[in-house]
Parts: structure tokens; sequence; C-alpha cells
């Protein structure tokens, strides 16, 4: 039976795929079946073992016709942060396995027309694995800073583009020099002076669509705090 | 990649899935065979391109996407049935006693639809 760890701080409690659960107990099944938090016999998971692993695309048997299941939050991006790669890999293939079970589960209430019980499964699961990604993507990075001293895998620079806007442009690996690339000159990468009246109009469009998100934030901030006092006296003190 | 209820009858062996479009035989094959532990002997995929009929408030035409379905036989004599996912259930206290409560207005609307029993059922309009 798998209990969660006393290693992670108290959370709290998280069901299916986004369970604490440690996941070094995890290696002999990737099934997500045995993630769960509930106490599962131990003969259950030579059953298991035996059987299809068709099984792990549908959910555990006891939430069909459920009209709706528990489930803990998504994996916050601090807390991956503190796993080690081998948890990361393990986790994102648990994830991967949830996913293609709540998509099986989704288009199954369509044929059914039937509602999908928590749809919000979904959107958890994809936020985990989107910070998953991230958490590696971050790793990678400071490695490479320390090995090459280089953030990007690709050099590059920033340059215009015909209509003034500022992109990075990542170098390609080409068989010929740019000067010799026809198709490539062709590109531009300046503007011309009259394009200076456009860029200021795209600037002025930018500083009011910022303007009026913060007066719509203040706006619903004042609503909120006339609604609920307390909130008020919280960001005051802080 | 998702499991689906074939549309026609498959034979007993075969699985029905839907693939992201960019996959081939070979990996709907090491998908299975390495995340899930599925011993497959065939696989046979085909586009379903998705109808591009209907129309929106706009007059636009509305494309439905296209997918992949991939068609996996199972190895080592492995059979399989899509499982039914919303079998009946007993409905709790909570929901049997929301039906009777709108049982019991249905009624009550119905009767004050009704004429007048002692007039034998017939509506106000006619007569007196």
């Amino acid at each position: 039976p798998v209990q969660v760890s006393s290693h992670f701080p108290a959370r709290p409690v998280c069901a299916a795929a986004n369970s604490n659960t440690s996941l070094k107990s995890a290696s002999a099944s990737w099934t997500a079946l045995n993630l769960y938090h509930k106490n599962l016999p131990n003969i259950e998971t030579l059953h298991q073992m035996k059987f299809l692993g068709l099984e792990e695309f549908f959910d555990d048997p006891g939430n069909w016709g459920e009209k709706s299941v528990k489930s803990g939050d998504s994996w916050n991006i601090k807390q991956l942060r503190g796993k080690s790669s081998e948890d990361l890999h393990k986790l994102w293939y648990v994830l991967l396995k949830e996913k293609n079970m709540l998509l099986t589960l989704e288009q199954e209430s369509k044929r059914q027309r039937k509602p999908m019980p928590s749809p919000e499964r979904l959107e958890k699961v994809e936020t985990s694995m989107k910070n998953i990604d991230l958490v590696v993507r971050e790793r990678e990075i400071a490695l490479r800073l320390l090995q090459t001293g280089h953030e990007k895998p690709v050099p590059g620079e920033w340059r215009h583009d015909f209509l003034g806007r500022t992109f990075w442009y990542s170098y390609k690996e080409w068989p010929i020099p740019w000067h010799l690339n026809k198709k490539h000159k062709k590109k531009r990468f300046y503007y011309l002076p009259h394009v200076n009246h456009f860029i200021r109009l795209r600037l002025e469009k930018a500083l009011r669509k910022r303007a009026r998100q913060q007066n719509m934030e203040r706006t619903r901030r004042k609503i909120l705090e006339k609604k609920f006092p307390d909130i008020a006296v919280k960001s005051q003190s802080q | 990649m998702l499991a689906v209820r074939p549309g026609v009858p498959q034979p007993e062996d075969t699985v029905q899935f839907r693939v992201s479009m960019e996959m081939t035989k070979l990996d709907i094959r090491n998908y299975l065979e390495r995340i899930y532990n599925v011993p497959v002997a065939a696989v046979r995929t085909r586009i379903q391109y998705g109808a591009n009929n209907k129309r929106n408030h706009r007059n636009q035409r509305v494309k439905k996407p296209d997918y992949k379905v991939a068609y996996v036989q199972l190895g080592q004599g492995q059979t399989f049935q899509f499982p039914n996912l919303f079998p009946e259930k007993e409905q709790d206290a909570e929901t049997r006693s929301f039906d009777d409560f709108r049982d019991k207005y249905m009624e009550k609307e119905k009767q004050k639809q009704e004429g007048d029993p002692r007039r034998g059922g017939v509506p106000d309009w006619f007569g007196l």
C-alpha cells in the first residue's frame, strides 16, 4: 500500500496522478492506479501486472458512472523544482497516462451523450505537464550556462522586421552564405522612415491597453474591498 | 492517444485509438509496448477527414478537426472489449429526494392545467 511519504511537507492531499506519494516506490509499476492515496492490497498490484495494460486507459472501475471524481490540485512549479530529474521523468509519464485516460473518458462521454465527470482534471494535468516542461527547461539553461556560458542552444540576435517590430532571430544552418541566397535577400531586416508613424500608433495602442487593464484591476479590487472589508485591512498591514 | 469505442464492430483482438496526426505505425507500436506494456501484433492507421459543411451564425464554414485512427491488434491472443464507462448507479438520498420533489411539482402543475373535476375536466371556456 502506497502512503504519503514523510519527506514532503504537509500539503492538501492530492489524489490520482497529482498525488504527493513517494515516486521512488512507484518504480515497479507506473500505473496511475497504484499512485492513488487509497490503500490498495498488494494482491491487486500483481493482478494488474498480469492483465492488459489497456486498463490504464480507463479510470478505477469504482469511479465509472459517478457524477464527479475527487482530484487534488495541479503540481505547482515551486513543488516541482524540489524534485529530482528522475522523479520528474516518472511524473511526466504518470501525467501522460492520466491525460490519455481523461481524453478517452471525454470522447466516450461525447459518444454516450452524457456529461463527463469532473472535466477540470484535464486542465490540472495539462498545467502540471507544462510546469514540468518549464522546470526542465530552466535546469537545461542553468547547465548550459555553467558548461558553455551561453543561455540559448542556438545563437541569435534581436532584429527588426519591415514593420518595425523587434523579434529574436535565431541563426540557421545554410549550405551557402546569406549574400548568395536570393530568397533570403528578399527578406528585409530593416524598416523605412515612413514606418515610424505606425510604430508610434502601435505603442499608443499598447499603452492604452495596459492603462485599461490597470484601471480595471483597481476598480475590481475596490469593489471587493467594499464587499469584504477584511481584505483591505490585510493589504494595508502588508 | 485515446482509446475509442469502435463505430463498426471490430474483431475481438482489435483496439481502436485516436492518435496524433504525426504518429506512425512504428511510433504507435513502441508507445504502447513501452509505456503501457501492451503486446502489439499489428497496427493499421488511417486519417479521418473532418467535415467542413457546418456553418456558424456568420455563415462561415466551421471545420471539424482531422484526426488519425489506429487499429491495433493485440498479440499473445489477448482480447479487448470496450467497457461501459457510464453504468447505472444507485442514486443517493439527495438526488432521489430531488427527483421526488420535481415529480410532485410537475403533478401540481398538471392539476392546475386541468379543468374543474366537478364539471368533468372540461375547460372553463365552455359554459357560464
